[in-house]
């Protein structure tokens, strides 16, 4: 490909890390909200806990490879990026600054509510922990979005030209969040687990679960994968319209997208690591264990592998995803001159 | 590099003057002063590529004039080969920046780095202000854009503000052997450019992008190595580092 890629890694990246952050904070906000922060202590709060220190961090790290990309930085002007912050306009990378600046600090605050190693609902963060969270699910459906506006605002790029592809960033975001907070809880399984016995042992009056220890474990795990499956449902669901849609039309658009189509150069990337590898073949794994325990009422346990493997191929084929919509429509364009 | 850099400081610093002036000025007769009352010249060019001979020189002018780091292009010229023997064409397509009616590129900027003149319809890069972001080299449909490596900004034709400004014709219509260019207001009905375009089958580049070009054409081959897909077969030789078309 002789093609000068302007937007290249930084902005992969960017646009991944983003919506891991984006979608773990929502997804946090979410349990909180929904069960966290009243009856349903123990897993649950440790989930939204998981989500709350998640989010900033590749927010951060993602709007700092940005400024890496700018023709400024590059020329030795480090610091003129500053000049973003001296207009508000209609353009959705001004909106996007100042969207991930408020995101940023609403994301550490909320982060620092969960900080203390003994946080539970009902402590003396409280109020400001459910103040963030009831702000964080728009804020971090927002940052999801925006994304895909960034690239969907223009004519000229006609593969990302596209209303749906936003709801596909959504979508992914909100997946590979709940695939952060699957991986973040098992690797650090022992010490949530220490953890519930400490809450079931020191509560005797609060009945957080019938279940025992390793079963509240793996029911916070149930909740997660049955989640994940209903994501990724509809990001396959989104990206097959994004995809008819791109077909079944004439010119610009249907050019641009049959390079991930079959014959198409980004077509074996697309497929395998997007498709199947992304998005669905952790979808068939979490839905045998799932499928066990809705249909079948069988205690819900899956294998440390597993539970490690399925959150890693979530998360790279959201990478991926986000470098092929990258690469794909910074290769085609307008069709004739 | 100062040269590319000093035109649209001024130019900024003008608009603004004109800006003030103006609206002081129809603030008691309209509601929307500034933008209808001042927009009264369109820069434009026409270009007859019956009369283009390929010979490059509007790319040389242009790089001379604004010191163009190496690499990059403000203006550049095409060449369309196309057909089998023994029917076969090769026709020249010279390119700049269209100066949009509809800027895209304006719409994206997210510092109002890169805006359109209300005194003269031109579009300009303040590079004080750009921070390169490249959103606008991405949405603009005719590749004009690119990243100058030296200021770090966004960096295009400006259909060379700093001789227009003085009342002199820009450095590739000067320059042009075969008078194939011709500059001026597109407004002006009695202009020689509103004249030829009133009188001549005209075309822009991809009107359908919506961005209502402000650089016409005469006899223009729109052909695109696209329709290699359809069978025929086309070439294009860009002569500049994107080698092909996007």
């Amino acid at each position: 490909m002789s093609m000068e890629l302007n937007w290249g890694l930084p902005v992969i990246a960017y646009l991944f890390l983003a919506g891991v952050g984006a979608g773990a904070l929502t997804v946090s906000a979410s349990i909180l909200l929904r069960g966290g922060g009243g009856h349903f202590g123990g897993s649950h709060f440790d989930m939204a806990r998981y989500g709350a220190l998640i989010a900033p961090l590749p927010v951060m790290i993602g709007s700092g490879l940005l400024i890496l990309e700018l023709g400024s930085f590059h020329a030795g002007h480090w610091f003129k990026f500053l000049n973003l912050y001296t207009v508000i306009n209609l353009s959705p990378m001004s909106i996007g600054t100042w969207l991930l600046t408020a995101f940023i600090g609403l994301s550490l605050v909320y982060a620092y509510t969960f900080l203390a190693t003994d946080g539970a609902p009902g402590d003396r963060w409280d109020a400001l922990r459910r103040s963030c969270a009831w702000l964080g699910v728009p804020m971090g459906i927002s940052v999801a979005v925006y994304t895909g506006v960034l690239l969907g605002a223009m004519p000229s790029r006609p593969f990302w030209n596209s209303p749906v592809l936003a709801l596909i960033f959504l979508f992914s975001a909100l997946s590979t969040g709940v695939a952060a907070i699957m991986l973040t809880r098992t690797l650090f399984r022992k010490f949530q687990i220490r953890r519930l016995e400490a809450v079931s042992a020191s509560s005797s009056t609060r009945r957080t679960s019938d279940l025992d220890v390793e079963g509240q474990y793996h029911q916070s795990g149930y909740i997660l994968a049955a989640s994940d499956t209903l994501l990724i449902g509809l990001e396959l669901t989104a990206i097959f319209l994004f995809l008819i849609f791109a077909y079944l039309t004439v010119g610009d658009v249907r050019y641009a997208v049959s390079v991930i189509l079959f014959g198409g150069s980004l077509a074996g990337t697309f497929w395998f690591w997007v498709i199947f590898l992304g998005l669905v073949l952790p979808a068939l794994v979490e839905l045998y264990y799932v499928t066990q325990r809705l249909l079948l009422h069988q205690s819900f346990a899956v294998p440390l592998g597993i539970e490690i493997v399925v959150p890693t191929i979530v998360l790279a084929g959201g990478f991926m995803l986000r470098y092929v919509v990258v690469v794909a429509g910074q290769i085609t364009g307008p069709v004739g001159i | 590099m100062d040269q590319s850099k000093a035109p649209p400081q001024e130019s900024r610093r003008a608009f603004l003057k004109g800006l003030s002036a103006s609206a002081t000025l129809a603030a008691a007769v309209a509601v929307r002063p500034a933008a209808a009352a001042t927009r009264t010249v369109q820069y434009g060019m026409l270009i007859d590529t019956r009369r283009c001979i390929g010979c490059h020189a509007c790319s040389v002018a242009c790089k001379a004039e604004f010191d163009v780091p190496l690499g990059n292009t403000r203006s550049w010229v095409e060449y369309v080969e196309k057909g089998e023997y023994p029917n076969v064409s090769r026709n020249f397509l010279p390119r700049l920046c269209n100066h949009c009616s509809e800027p895209n590129c304006v719409d994206v900027c997210p510092t109002g780095a890169t805006f359109k003149r209300a005194e003269d319809g031109i579009v300009v890069v303040d590079p004080e202000r750009c921070i390169g972001c490249k959103y606008c080299v991405q949405a603009c449909p005719y590749d004009a854009r690119f990243i100058n490596p030296v200021t770090g900004a966004a960096d295009k034709c400006d259909f060379c503000l700093h001789r227009v400004s003085r009342g002199i014709a820009p450095a590739c219509v000067e320059t042009c052997i075969g008078r194939a260019r011709i500059f001026g207001d597109l407004n002006d009905p009695n202009s020689e450019i509103a004249k030829k375009i009133a009188t001549n089958p005209v075309s822009v580049l991809r009107p359908g992008m919506g961005t209502e070009p402000n650089v016409y054409y005469i006899a223009a081959d729109h052909s695109d190595e696209q329709e290699r897909r359809r069978g025929s077969y086309v070439r294009v030789t860009t002569h500049r580092k994107e080698k092909e078309r996007r």
